[in-house]
């Protein structure tokens, strides 16, 4: 079981779960995997101390007024790992997660021993609209995020309460404040990939329908310099929660390897 | 007791789509039925004011076949032309839907000068479904409601230019050309469902509010909840602060007036107001506290009321003109409300107009105590 830490953050409350043993990696969940430590954070916790805080807004972190942009939302992950003592770690992000990873490597890449991106969004990608979830119940979410609809149920609510449901609020509300419009992308971003100087994996399901491998998947590895390219052909939007074993294993390679050619 | 005719402009039609709004494709809008919808509408507008009517009320709405008026400074426009003595009621532009909202302040005081200062201008956030086909950040709706409505009363009242330098907005030279004609505003009204922080920030301006289709056990609280604000901010509010938008259906007998009732005012909420339901809850366009309130007491989708239950609940006033003046006692006496705004619909055209003959022969005269009352006279401003 992880451990649950009560952080603030220059301020902000921040609530996070840790575990495990070895080189520090931090991982920003995607929308609606705050707080969820499941099989694939188990199975990096062999190999990393891993850290997933939950981002303002999302799980047990009160929402925060001042974030309004998702590089709002990197330079309170770069002051998270300053509070922290953490000078370099390693750093994977799925989806929403692997949007504001990137925003934090095209600013601070020194900070970061390498970088894990699982079917990010955040670029503008040529000839690609992102299907607007918002605008969806939750069968085409499912169906739009999941090659496996019962990958779904890991992050299905306990319950309908109020409690749970003003959750959802508050998360949707803090997603769409970064990313309703431009939806799912910061228009500056894709220019600056290449100050990304980190190693870094880019770890895709083949079965992506919120962006696709070809071109999301590879726009990312083709304007991130050196960028490995590793393609799950069992998943949809989440390799990370449809094939968790697969998708830490390559994670440990990829960071014992780098660390190797160091 | 004013009356004001209420137009959504609707595009009638039975359809198995699951949402009459943002995604219902525009292939099935038919121009040629348009024409004749839009040069109909228009008519009924302008006999309102022939046959008495206080106001005349447009509204905007977006990518839906409810109201065909995403423009409603177009239709007030035409109305100002072809019309002389009634108010012009724009209810309202939906302020945070405009990247520029200083082309509303504009709008509004070419409209108030274009027609000798009849012009009411409504302000409103604009429906959920609004910031699904606008493009507009649901999360950012209040803040961008509260400063453009700043920046439209100082462009309205302050001798230009200045530079407005807002959170959303920003200007170096605001100095409109026209300024409004009345002063020192046109009066400013708030169409809402019955939001605590509309409320208050309403009662604060003595901004008259407009409750919307609303069963009316919870008009007369958030009037409740109106007045005790307005006792906080200092003054008693006059009843023409408190406005009720409810369809009205008038016929010679209770027995048509029902049915009428039942075959078009129902199709408003159950086909008009039919709605995809992530289209109702865009995040953040409420405050959380407002969600827990909705939470806690559920109302039902207008998509899913039946007759029974509106008639029960009071969306809507329907039956002979002695039933009618009897339902209208509640909103005039009990509810104290100083203005009904309300649109009909006989089922044609000239069955409207002989609707709107018998409402203002046998129902309008018998509320015209304030017959000599200006109700935009201090209030709204």
């Amino acid at each position: 079981m992880p451990e649950r830490r009560e952080l603030s953050v220059r301020g902000t409350p921040v609530h996070m779960l840790e575990d495990g043993a070895g080189p520090p990696l931090l991982f920003l969940h995607g929308a609606g995997g705050a707080g969820r430590w499941l099989p694939f954070q188990e199975r990096l916790a062999k190999t990393f101390t891993v850290r997933m805080p939950s981002h303002p807004g999302h799980g047990g972190s009160p929402a925060a007024e001042w974030i309004e942009h998702v590089s709002d939302l990197a330079f309170h992950y770069l002051d998270l790992l300053d509070g922290l003592g953490l000078a370099r770690v390693h750093l994977a992000g799925a989806s929403f997660g692997g949007w504001i990873a990137a925003e934090i490597a095209v600013m601070a890449s020194h900070r970061l021993a390498s970088l894990v991106l699982i079917d990010p969004v955040g670029i503008k990608v040529d000839g690609w609209i992102y299907p607007f979830l918002f605008g969806m119940d939750i069968p085409e979410i499912v169906a739009t995020v999941f090659h496996d609809p019962m990958a779904a149920l890991a992050l299905a609510p306990p319950d309908q309460s109020v409690e749970t449901l003003a959750l959802q609020y508050r998360q949707g509300a803090a997603l769409a404040r970064v990313a309703w419009n431009p939806y799912l992308y910061d228009p500056l971003l894709r220019r600056r990939l290449v100050r990304i100087a980190a190693p870094t994996l880019v770890c895709w399901g083949a079965h992506d329908r919120l962006a696709p491998l070809a071109p999301c998947g590879e726009t990312w590895a083709r304007e991130i310099p050196g960028a490995r390219l590793r393609v799950f052909a069992d998943s949809g939007h989440v390799p990370h929660l449809e094939e968790p074993g697969a998708v830490a294993e390559a994670v440990s390679e990829f960071c014992r390897e780098t660390k190797e050619a160091r | 007791m004013k009356f004001y005719y209420f137009h959504l402009m609707p595009y009638v039609m039975d359809h198995d789509e699951p949402s009459s709004w943002v995604t219902l494709s525009n292939r099935l809008y038919d121009p040629k039925v348009g024409h004749t919808l839009y040069n109909q509408y228009l008519d009924q507008l302008e006999y309102a004011e022939t046959l008495g009517w206080d106001g005349l009320c447009v509204n905007e709405h977006h990518q839906n076949c409810y109201g065909t008026m995403p423009s409603p400074n177009v239709m007030a426009a035409m109305l100002a032309r072809r019309t002389s003595r009634a108010k012009i009621a724009i209810l309202g532009n939906g302020l945070p839907l405009r990247e520029n909202p200083l082309r509303i302040a504009e709008e509004i005081a070419m409209l108030d000068v274009v027609s000798g200062g009849r012009v009411v201008s409504g302000f409103v956030r604009g429906i959920s479904a609004e910031y699904f086909s606008t493009g507009a950040n649901p999360t950012q709706s209040r803040e961008r409601f509260y400063e453009a409505a700043e920046l439209i009363l100082r462009a309205w009242t302050e001798e230009g230019p200045f530079p407005f330098d807002g959170k959303y907005y920003r200007y170096h030279y605001v100095n409109p050309w026209p300024r409004p004609l009345q002063k020192p505003h046109p009066p400013v009204w708030c169409p809402s469902q019955g939001s605590s922080e509309t409320v208050e920030w309403a009662a604060k301006r003595r901004f008259p509010y407009l409750m919307v289709f609303t069963p009316i056990k919870r008009i007369a609280q958030i009037y409740g909840e109106y007045r005790e604000a307005c006792e906080r901010f200092g003054y008693t509010a006059s009843r023409y602060q408190l406005t009720v938008n409810v369809p009205i259906v008038v016929a010679p007998t209770d027995a048509r007036a029902r049915e009428l009732a039942q075959q078009h005012v129902m199709w408003v909420f159950n086909t008009g107001l039919r709605m995809h339901p992530p289209f109702w809850r865009p995040p953040g366009y409420m405050t959380e506290a407002s969600l827990r309130r909705l939470l806690a007491n559920p109302p039902k989708l207008p998509s899913e009321l039946t007759f029974e239950e509106a008639d029960r609940e009071g969306y809507i006033v329907y039956g002979s003109p002695a039933t009618v003046r009897d339902k209208l006692r509640v909103f005039s006496d009990e509810l104290k409300a100083g203005i009904v705004c309300s649109g009909m619909n006989g089922g044609s055209h000239e069955k409207t107009l002989e609707m709107m003959e018998l409402f203002a022969r046998e129902v309008m005269p018998h509320f015209r105590e304030d017959a000599h009352v200006d109700e935009t006279a201090g209030v709204g401003r």
